[in-house]
């Protein structure tokens, strides 16, 4: 069915940029709230059939995420520093195609506790550190929450976990099945007297919603699912955006400029289209759902007169409190085969040490999973003691399916230094100035990645390992949750954008994705991306009818 | 407990058993044209057709030698097929031609002085290629520190797994290193720990509901 398309000259009621897990469900809900939407998207537009079960592509080779020859970003750990391009790699990386990171996600989807909004509060201030509550509590967020859940799609088992928080229904679909490193995990953590559960992962199960249950080719992070049963939002929200004959999903639209007039309103936004010729769509209004780097490095790029520093920076929050998901975890040898390559990624998840624990003596909370990796990726290290060439790396190598990963996943806390800014000289091949990130672990950060090692350690023990690889904590150089960098918030002067996602200083500028985090929860962030994506879509809607923008 | 992998084709057919009919008549035709062109689809190749050949072009045949001899030691053949049973010097020589070329004048730069330092060491008038086994092993633990090394072990570990598109993985010998079959679905139980699992005890105080 051919989608609407709209010219640029027209005003659409919204432009949205970016199609990812915030911006399909941005797309979808004020479509069918009667709006006419333009949806920006970097990235082409990729086919269940054009995804391949290649690892080098995906993993190695930037197939689907931001090139670092094309998209260069640079790096330091502290602002006095002067910022280089990292070899090889960039420090952030996002999937650049329609769907977003949606659509190469591992798929593990956790609800934020009642805990994560309100931990400024609860625990108070952390030096170094600024921990403070979210404007909404978990209850305003719940109904999004299953919303989520029934709408995009996840599978899991409600009320299976003594940690989870409260929930108004049961997940639509039953678990995945369970592989061979969520028994052993389950076996050993319940040996510990902890409570593993059914891990909720936004994968059918069952044919659910016009899309086959999972085909469990064990290939999910870092890769499209081309069976479609991967809960990504080409597969989902985009179609249905598209059914109302009211949206566009416009891809190879690289916006690098939002267009402003002498009033402070946002008139639409300057794009490089498929063939990087500039063009301008006109607005009424814009939302910005591009993630966690590229939402604040727009907003910097389009200063103008009235806006010195970026775009809805009156604050000069933009780009700050940057954070990742901190955490640490082992590997572990078990006697017999896994065939980890095998089944959706992960299939066990355990809550126990969510809670952070003044009794630790520093701040951090988690969750834990088993999970596993692809080949190309583990054979590219080995653990220390074995050979790295001959023989001793040939059995290594013949080892693979004995294989697991117990990781742990939590907190990264914010800190004003750690940021994204513009690069003073660095531009990617459209000529748009690149962006800088500036990233230093809290000390605390890096003490709770120590500490949930030892937890994956004794979990990986209790189940009979024969073999336990612990992870190193190394200095964050990176990361793939891009969260905090325009942080919700009441007071327009620490915070970039209100309660509904409507930016401080411009009226009809809205964004929503991994920015809008005012903490970083435990590791999981894409449904909250996704709850707070429908919450807003419901707030900007009914402004839009009431004629509030 | 091995299952048998499924081709490509085989594989998609079971998806459109699984998808509603309407996407499935909207798409079926794309998707058996994206499964014809065997040759076009490494898993196609994999397992219906002879690893293609490919020519040396980045590196000289010499060269070539010289980096297949490395790669043998890195992980040597055997009952068990290694790297050269692997061809993964063809994936070395394609990956330097093409998507790792920014590499290959260092590349080339390390393995002159690989070699140049190897002359030396043992006054050869010949290559490393030539030196008998227990000569190459122990040259390598002497420079198996250096960045020209590194890379070498790095591409062969690419080369013996990645896809037989890429030149390596011949005949899915990578994958039979490592003890992964080739198939596009799987079934419970995937592995030896899950066949027996008794299935999910609720904890006290819970009460697990579904839909």
């Amino acid at each position: 069915m051919p989608s609407k398309t709209y010219k640029t000259s027209e005003t659409v009621d919204f432009v949205i940029v970016g199609s990812g897990a915030s911006g399909g469900i941005m797309a979808r809900e004020l479509s069918r709230a009667g709006n006419s939407v333009v949806v920006m998207e970097q990235g082409p537009r990729m086919q269940p059939w054009d995804f391949e079960h290649d690892e080098l592509k995906y993993r190695n080779l930037s197939g689907i995420t931001n090139n670092p020859a094309t998209n260069p970003q640079t790096f330091r750990s502290d602002p006095s520093e002067q910022a280089h391009r990292i070899e090889g790699r960039n420090p952030l990386t996002y999937a650049r195609i329609v769907g977003g990171s949606s659509a190469h996600f591992n798929a593990n989807f956790w609800r934020l506790h009642e805990i994560d909004f309100i931990e400024g509060s609860r625990l108070g201030p952390i030096a170094g550190a600024s921990l403070v509550d979210w404007p909404i509590t978990y209850a305003e967020l719940e109904p999004y929450y299953t919303k989520v859940e029934w709408e995009v799609g996840v599978s899991g088992l409600a009320g299976s976990s003594p940690f989870d928080p409260w929930r108004s229904k049961p997940y639509p679909m039953p678990p995945l099945p369970v592989k061979s490193s969520g028994v052993l995990f389950e076996r050993g953590a319940r040996k510990l007297g902890l409570h593993p559960y059914p891990a909720p992962m936004a994968i059918n199960s069952v044919t659910y919603k016009n899309r086959p249950a999972c085909a469990q080719c064990g290939l999910c992070g870092g890769f499209g699912c081309e069976v479609m049963a991967k809960s990504s939002s080409v597969w989902t929200v985009i179609p249905e955006a598209e059914a109302t004959g009211r949206c566009e999903i416009r891809s190879e639209s690289y916006v690098f400029r939002i267009g402003m007039n002498k009033a402070g309103r946002a008139t639409g936004v300057h794009y490089f289209d498929s063939d990087r010729k500039e063009q301008f769509q006109n607005a009424r209004a814009v939302v910005v759902c591009a993630n966690g780097s590229e939402t604040p490095k727009l907003l910097l790029n389009s200063e103008t007169n009235g806006f010195a520093h970026g775009l809805a920076n009156s604050s000069g929050a933009v780009g700050r409190y940057l954070m990742f998901n901190k955490g640490g975890g082992v590997q572990a040898r078990f006697e017999n085969p896994l065939n980890e390559y095998r089944g959706a990624n992960v299939t066990r998840v355990m809550h126990d040490f969510y809670d952070s624990d003044p009794k630790r003596g520093f701040y951090g909370g988690g969750g834990f999973d088993a999970r596993s990796g692809g080949p190309l990726t583990w054979g590219q290290s080995v653990p220390k003691g074995t050979p790295t060439w001959g023989p001793g790396f040939k059995e290594y190598l013949e080892s693979y399916t004995y294989w697991m990963n117990c990781a742990g996943h939590g907190t990264s806390l914010a800190q004003e230094t750690n940021r994204i800014d513009i690069d003073p000289e660095l531009k990617d091949a459209w000529g748009v100035p690149s962006m800088r990130v500036t990233y230093k672990d809290h000390p605390d950060d890096i003490k709770h990645a120590n500490w949930q090692i030892e937890r994956a350690t004794e979990i990986m023990d209790a189940a009979g390992a024969k073999q336990i690889v612990a992870g190193e904590v190394g200095a964050a150089t990176g990361g793939v949750h891009l969260l905090g960098t325009c942080r919700m918030g009441n007071d327009p002067s620490t915070s970039v954008i209100d309660k509904y996602h409507r930016t401080h200083d411009v009226r009809n500028l809205f964004l929503c994705d991994g920015s809008s985090m005012v903490t970083s929860g435990r590791g999981q962030p894409t449904q909250t991306i996704e709850a707070l994506s429908f919450r807003a879509a419901d707030y900007i809607a009914r402004f839009a009818r009431a004629g509030e923008i | 407990m091995e299952q048998p992998p499924a081709s490509r084709r085989q594989f998609l057919a079971a998806v459109g058993n699984l998808a509603s009919t309407s996407w499935i008549a909207m798409n079926w035709p794309q998707i058996a044209a994206a499964a014809e062109p065997a040759g076009h689809h490494a898993h196609d190749m994999a397992h219906d057709m002879a690893a293609p050949t490919h020519a040396v072009h980045a590196l000289s045949a010499a060269e070539a030698a010289e980096i297949d001899a490395i790669t043998n030691q890195i992980v040597p053949g055997g009952t068990v097929p290694g790297a050269r049973d692997a061809n993964v010097v063809s994936f070395i020589d394609n990956a330097l031609g093409s998507f790792f070329a920014a590499q290959l004048p260092s590349f080339r730069k390390g393995l002159a002085d690989f070699e140049g330092a190897y002359a030396a060491r043992y006054g050869a008038d010949k290559p490393f290629s030539a030196a008998p086994d227990a000569q190459q092993v122990a040259w390598l633990h002497e420079v198996d520190k250096t960045p020209f090394f590194t890379a070498v072990r790095r591409l062969t570990v690419l080369g013996l797994i990645a896809l037989p598109k890429y030149g390596g993985n011949r005949d899915g010998a990578g994958w039979k290193l490592i003890g992964v079959v080739d198939s596009h679905t799987w079934e419970p139980p995937f592995g030896f720990y899950d066949k027996d699992y008794p299935g999910f005890e609720p904890y006290p105080g819970t009460k697990p509901y579904t839909a």
